[in-house]
């Protein structure tokens, strides 16, 4: 146990009023700051302002996609176990190439019960799903627009992520519709 | 019919617009509640209230730097529902609020606002003092009237039929009444080397010879402190202390009752600025300078004037352009809607200079007494009255907002007493400071001669 001893005050410090007054210096010097110096105040003016996220920080999830355009995930259904909130629900299909052996054919995830705990990333094998992307705020008109469906997690643009190598094999944009119209994953 | 016609016509009109002054305290709330929480936010690293605005067509948004939040909270307490818990007693419950409201409107009667105004009219010296009632107790009216707004704590919290309030009304009338004692003795010293309880002769004695707070500069200490606890605010807010009593005495109020008592609270603090002003800062007169020196020279003092308020006027705009220009390098997406407010400001700002300076350049080169005539009737030294009056005024408003400004401080800086500390140090501290500074003022007074 760590006992941290405090030294006892000292006479100055005990009549009160030199230390209230180095108190009401220092309320002084933040007052001046706010009014000379208004906008150096930490305070983001938020709707207006917008706070720099770092893409370490857990934000709204995306899927990784091949050079191809189609989505990493092999719907193992890790992500689902390991979720503890249960809010990732995986349909798997057969998949076209012979060399992978599934493809996801449903892969949503409810924002409204998702915890955000980062698990479902961590326990990605393929490192298909990520949550690097900044996207902080959500808001929707009904219950239904919380849950993102395959093609709102996979319709990232590379030039968002300009930092991360692995995103920029991805075709980006409007190839990446294509690649997935090749896939059989129409968007409607 | 004697009364009457024992004055002038202008004596009557002055002495009847003088109690415009009783709204002071009132027209100081619109004042002290923004500069309350824009100072409390900026002291606490918080940009305040500063989100509501004002839709003007054709124009955009405008915010007033933060003013409109304080218009749309005074209107949501206003159209509040007046609501009485059940088991009240219904006519204190009604009453109670409007006791420290309606003294708010009595007690700035004995303040002295300017010096007494002495001018020419007619051929006879007319002499009009500066407080509404130039009562030779003034000092001690003040004090009676209000002392008066514990009732309005006490006969709250009685009627509220709440443990909570009667603990606040308790403590609220037992603080009062020890600081009043304070603070009526830390007074005493200043009373006696200025020989009057008068407000005005207090004043004119600081004027000719020096200001209390160098005079007596620890009498102005306890007094300091013995207002600010008079007035019930941190660090002296025992009565209304969150943690223990939720709000003290106006817990069961809410809506426009709760704004009277918040209202008196401020009109409360206005007041004793204005008290602490005139007793130990000079109240109206100028520093450095007497009142016959001013209007030897009234057209120099207005061009002085002129320029002091010019020279506020130019800081504004120099906050303005620099806020501005960082304004504009943000990727604020609301930044041109703010610029566009802005430069509503600087013209505003702009003109104000050009105006201030005109007419400082004016009155410096040609303010003449003696031709002032109106239908061949000289007003000259009517004049150069109403002219010292003025200068009096905006003197004696700008020591009082920063005493304003003092309370604020204090409060958004010290921690909450506990309610035996402040018992403590009202009874054994300051008490007995004032005491002993009594003492000593009185036996040097008697030694230099003095009153």
């Amino acid at each position: 146990m760590r006992v941290i001893k405090q030294r006892p005050m000292n006479w100055v410090e005990r009549l009160y009023v030199f230390e209230a007054i180095r108190g009401l210096w220092t309320t002084l010097k933040h007052a001046a700051r706010g009014l000379l110096r208004y906008e150096t105040l930490p305070t983001i003016s938020y709707p207006e302002g917008q706070p720099e996220v770092r893409n370490t920080y857990r934000a709204r999830h995306r899927l990784m996609l091949r050079p191809d355009g189609t989505p990493r995930c092999v719907a193992c259904g890790m992500c689902a176990a390991a979720c503890p909130a249960h809010c990732i629900f995986i349909e798997a299909t057969r998949s076209d190439d012979p060399r992978i052996e599934k493809k996801v054919k449903r892969f949503d995830i409810d924002h409204l019960t998702c915890v955000f705990c980062g698990l479902c990333a961590e326990a990605c094998p393929v490192d298909a799903l990520r949550m690097d992307t900044k996207v902080i705020s959500f808001e929707h008109r009904t219950r239904d627009e919380f849950v993102a469906h395959l093609e709102d997690l996979t319709a990232w643009d590379p030039k968002d992520y300009p930092e991360d190598e692995q995103s920029q094999m991805a075709p980006g944009g409007t190839k990446n519709a294509e690649a997935r119209k090749v896939w059989g994953m129409e968007v409607k | 019919m004697d009364i009457i016609e024992s004055r002038t016509w202008i004596e009557w009109v002055i002495t009847i617009a003088k109690f415009a002054f009783c709204f002071v305290p009132v027209l100081y709330i619109l004042l002290l509640i923004p500069m309350e929480r824009r100072g409390a936010g900026f002291m606490q690293d918080r940009q305040g209230p500063n989100r509501s605005y004002i839709k003007i067509p054709f124009f955009g948004k405008i915010r007033l730097l933060g003013y409109v939040q304080n218009m749309c909270d005074g209107t949501k307490l206003f159209f509040k529902e007046m609501f009485a818990p059940a088991g009240v007693n219904k006519v204190l419950y009604y009453v109670a609020p409007a006791i420290p409201f309606a003294i708010v409107f009595l007690s700035p009667c004995v303040i002295p606002w300017f010096g007494p105004m002495v001018f020419e009219w007619g051929g006879q010296v007319v002499r009009i003092p500066g407080s509404i009632v130039d009562s030779e107790v003034g000092v001690l009216l003040l004090f009676g009237l209000s002392s008066l707004s514990a009732y309005g704590a006490v006969l709250a919290g009685w009627a509220s039929k709440s443990k909570y309030s009667f603990l606040g009304a308790l403590r609220t009338s037992s603080m009062t009444i020890s600081y009043e004692v304070c603070l009526g003795l830390s007074m005493m010293g200043m009373l006696l080397l200025a020989g009057s309880f008068n407000l005005t002769d207090i004043v004119n004695w600081q004027e000719h010879h020096v200001w209390g707070i160098v005079a007596q500069p620890v009498a102005f200490f306890c007094f300091l402190i013995a207002c600010i606890a008079e007035t019930g605010r941190a660090p002296f807010d025992v009565a209304e202390g969150e943690p223990e009593l939720v709000a003290g005495y106006h817990t069961e109020y809410g809506a426009m009752q709760f704004g009277l008592f918040y209202m008196g609270e401020y009109s409360h603090i206005c007041i004793n600025s204005f008290l602490v002003a005139t007793l130990f800062l000079g109240g109206y007169s100028v520093p450095f300078v007497t009142t016959e020196t001013m209007q030897a020279h009234m057209g120099g003092s207005l061009a002085v004037l002129c320029g002091v308020l010019a020279f506020f006027a130019l800081a504004f705009l120099h906050l303005i352009y620099r806020y501005s220009r960082k304004l504009k390098a943000t990727n604020l997406t609301n930044r041109f809607e703010i610029l566009r407010e802005y430069s509503l400001y600087k013209i505003v700002a702009w003109v104000a200079v050009a105006v201030l300076v005109a007419g400082g350049v004016c009155a410096w080169l040609y303010y003449d007494p003696s031709k002032f005539v109106v239908n061949g009737f000289a007003v000259g030294s009517f004049a150069t009255a109403v002219g010292t009056a003025l200068i009096h005024l905006l003197v004696l408003v700008a020591k009082s907002v920063f005493f304003c400004w003092v309370w604020i401080w204090v409060r958004w800086t010290l921690p909450r007493f506990r309610y035996d500390h402040v018992m403590h140090l009202g009874w054994k501290i300051i008490l007995n400071i004032a005491l002993i500074n009594l003492v000593v003022t009185a036996v040097i007074a008697k030694l230099v001669g003095g009153n």
